[in-house]
């Protein structure tokens, strides 16, 4: 690394967003050219996105990522330039992206991906999928976070609660509708956003999702973390491992027992797991490419535990429900009515549904290959999307001359990073390593560019900023 | 001359953050050198420089993706690290019953493939919402004498 640059050769950088990417690019960039100016703009009073916003208040140590940024924003050099929306034009922001592209030499979009996608079929969107009742994850995810621009207002869960998405998000929502009250309040979520999310309070959650659980998008532990709460009965209609293993297994009960003793609660937590010379020799076992076929094990062993470890008398009922698409909602009876039809079988799914020979109540597992649930409140949990009036939006900067994508360049000094450049998939640190690509590529391209660092950077910007935004630049900064 | 290389393994940039400090307070390059273990070459293994090995934990007490080049490295061609010493300091949450296992990965395999662990294992619990930089000073003042 090159760290004998001149004062004068040092870009002056902006980046567009504070959530994980953003902040990661800032100290990839730093590092390089310690002592450049870099200023990092958001449209929200506090730095961070997704990391104070989506992730789930129970989870402070996912939080804790913070401190590490926080600790960025101290370096010379480096500040945070708080509620500056940029926009691509004028109306739309407190700078429009070409101010901050005349200003810096190094501008990078790192806002992230924020709109809840909404459910559909393979062909449509879902009817119904707009009736009120009908909450997007990332909208709840954010009400319980306490994003500026949520209201509680039309918010209230029932007692019956369908959550449709298999993934960890889902997951989150579905722990925090099973936590009590004071529980939620001592997390610091707001007293009326409490009361809608326990308002029936749930006792019969349905959480439907379209793979088999080997595919399904959940991280093991995650349902781990649910076996945890107490009261709580889990159904899941997948059929067990050792009936799924059947086809795959010349022994089928050996089969399971073996991939449950890799990565096995009870297992996993014993000491002298990971350091015994045979598990040392692949620690990363679930994680690994190379075993995703254990991992997929690990998935559906995971939904077998929670079963077999719930208590069956208690009165909260939770139902996986494994291989179903979303149909249509209607509103009727003053109830929300969804229907699923199966999904295909894909290779790795036989798509058969095991009994749940349990005594159901509002809805109807169908032999004729559809089910049927009446709720009160259906989340969806089913991913991100862009926002159609985003006021920035990506395809709007590729320039056809420099557009490279696998290395995160749109235009000309112009850069993307994180769930922008990659969608809206992966964890914290996954856009820790994006940040690095993209920061090792801009390193690449300024470098080999001359001259070096030419643009004045934030203190001209400031300076055609009217009088209000400098305003609010100057106390975000003092 | 004796350099000390501290060689971090991390997922979310912790362990990289506190080899910066700790490389900081030996005095920086050249004396004290910062080295990724995605991309340490295990060739460089050398037995006059002194280790610092930092690293956390992840998953269900799993190396970090950081550290697992350097290990496969090392698992794939088992050289001898005889004469190699180092410290280490892990980071992890105690309120993961694989607390801290990820480091114990690596300094399991590296003392078998001969090198020997000098001083006290050092650790930092997160789960309190700490940084674990001050902690790792502070260890390493009290236990790490450079080569
Ligand atoms: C509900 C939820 C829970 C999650 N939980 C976890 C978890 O437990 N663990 C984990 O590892 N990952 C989790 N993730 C994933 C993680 O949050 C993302 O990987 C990560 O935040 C993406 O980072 P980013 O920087 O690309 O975008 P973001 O974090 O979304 O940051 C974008 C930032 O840009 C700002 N911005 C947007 N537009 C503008 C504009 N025009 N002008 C100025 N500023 C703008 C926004 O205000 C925001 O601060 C979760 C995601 C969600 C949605
Ligand atoms: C998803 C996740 C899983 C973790 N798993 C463990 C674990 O199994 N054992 C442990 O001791 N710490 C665990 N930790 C805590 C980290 O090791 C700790 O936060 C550390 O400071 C992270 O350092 P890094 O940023 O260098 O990766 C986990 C943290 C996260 C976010």
């Amino acid at each position: 690394m090159d760290s004998s640059a001149l004062p004068s050769d040092l870009p002056t950088i902006a980046i567009v967003g504070s959530g994980p990417s953003g902040c990661y690019t800032a100290q990839f960039l730093r590092k390089q050219w310690q002592g450049s100016e870099i200023v990092i703009f958001d449209r929200l009073d506090v730095p961070y996105g997704l990391v104070r916003y989506g992730v789930a208040p129970d989870h402070p140590g996912t939080k804790a990522v913070t401190k590490q940024f926080d600790r960025l924003f101290e370096q010379a050099g480096v500040r945070f330039a708080g509620r500056t929306l940029i926009g691509s034009a004028a109306s739309r922001g407190d700078f429009t992206l070409d101010q901050l592209r005349a200003a810096f030499d190094i501008v990078v979009l790192a806002t992230g991906l924020h709109a809840d996608r909404s459910l559909s079929s393979p062909l449509a969107v879902v009817p119904g999928s707009d009736l009120p009742g009908v909450y997007g994850a990332g909208r709840l995810t954010r009400l319980i976070n306490g994003h500026p621009d949520e209201t509680v207002d039309g918010v209230r869960l029932g007692e019956r609660v369908v959550i449709v998405g298999h993934g960890n998000v889902a997951l989150d929502l579905l722990r925090l509708f099973l936590t009590a009250p004071e529980q939620l309040r001592e997390l610091g979520i707001a007293d009326d956003v409490v009361r809608a999310i326990t308002a029936g309070p749930a006792r019969q959650i349905d959480i439907v999702g379209r793979s088999q659980p080997e595919t399904a998008k959940f991280d093991p532990a995650m349902l781990r973390e649910l076996g945890k709460l107490a009261g709580i009965r889990f159904v899941s209609d997948a059929a067990p491992a050792d009936l799924a293993d059947i086809t795959s297994s010349a022994d089928s009960t050996s089969s399971a027992d073996s991939t449950s003793s890799a990565d096995s609660p009870n297992n996993a937590a014993s000491p002298n797991n990971a350091a015994s010379p045979n598990n040392a020799a692949s620690p990363n076992n679930a994680a690994s490419p190379n075993n995703a076929a254990s991992a997929n094990a690990t998935r559906r062993d995971a939904v077998d535990a929670l079963v077999a470890g719930s208590d069956p008398l208690a009165t909260r009922t939770v139902r996986f429900r494994f291989g179903w698409v979303p149909d249509e909602i209607t509103e009727h009876d003053q109830a929300l009515h969804l229907t699923f039809r199966a999904a295909p079988a894909t290779p790795d799914s036989d798509g058969s549904h095991g009994s749940d020979s349990t005594d159901s109540t509002d809805s109807t597992d169908g032999t004729d290959g559809t089910l049927s649930i009446a709720a009160d409140a259906v989340c969806t949990a089913i991913g991100f999307t862009e926002h159609a009036d985003a006021p920035l939006r990506r395809a709007h900067h590729e320039s056809a001359e420099h557009l490279d994508l696998d290395r995160g360049v749109l235009g000309d000094g112009l850069y993307c990073v994180g769930w922008l450049r990659r969608g809206p998939r992966g964890t914290i640190p996954e856009n820790r390593v994006d940040a690095r690509m993209v920061a090792n590529c801009i390193i690449a391209d300024h470098t080999a560019r001359l001259p070096h660092g030419t643009k004045p950077g934030y203190a001209v910007l400031a300076r055609a900023a009217d009088t209000t935004t400098l305003h609010h630049l100057i106390e975000e900064l003092s | 001359m004796t350099r000390t290389i501290i060689l971090f393994g991390t997922e979310s940039g912790n362990a990289e953050m506190v080899a910066e400090d700790l490389a900081s307070e030996l005095g920086g390059d050249p004396i004290a050198v910062v080295a990724d273990m995605t991309d340490f070459d295990i060739a460089d293994f050398t037995p006059t420089d002194a280790y610092i090995v930092v690293c956390s934990t992840h998953g269900d007490g799993e190396l970090p993706s950081g550290a697992r080049p350097l290990f496969d490295a090392l698992q794939e061609a088992q050289p001898s690290l005889a004469g190699i010493r180092y410290s280490i300091f892990g980071l992890g949450d105690r309120s993961y019953e694989t607390y801290s296992h990820g480091s114990e990965i690596i300094d399991e395999q590296l003392r078998s493939l001969g090198a020997e662990r000098v001083g006290v294992y050092g650790r930092h619990d997160a789960s309190d919402g700490s940084l674990p930089n001050d902690d790792a000073l502070e260890w390493m003042r009290a236990v790490f004498i450079p080569a």
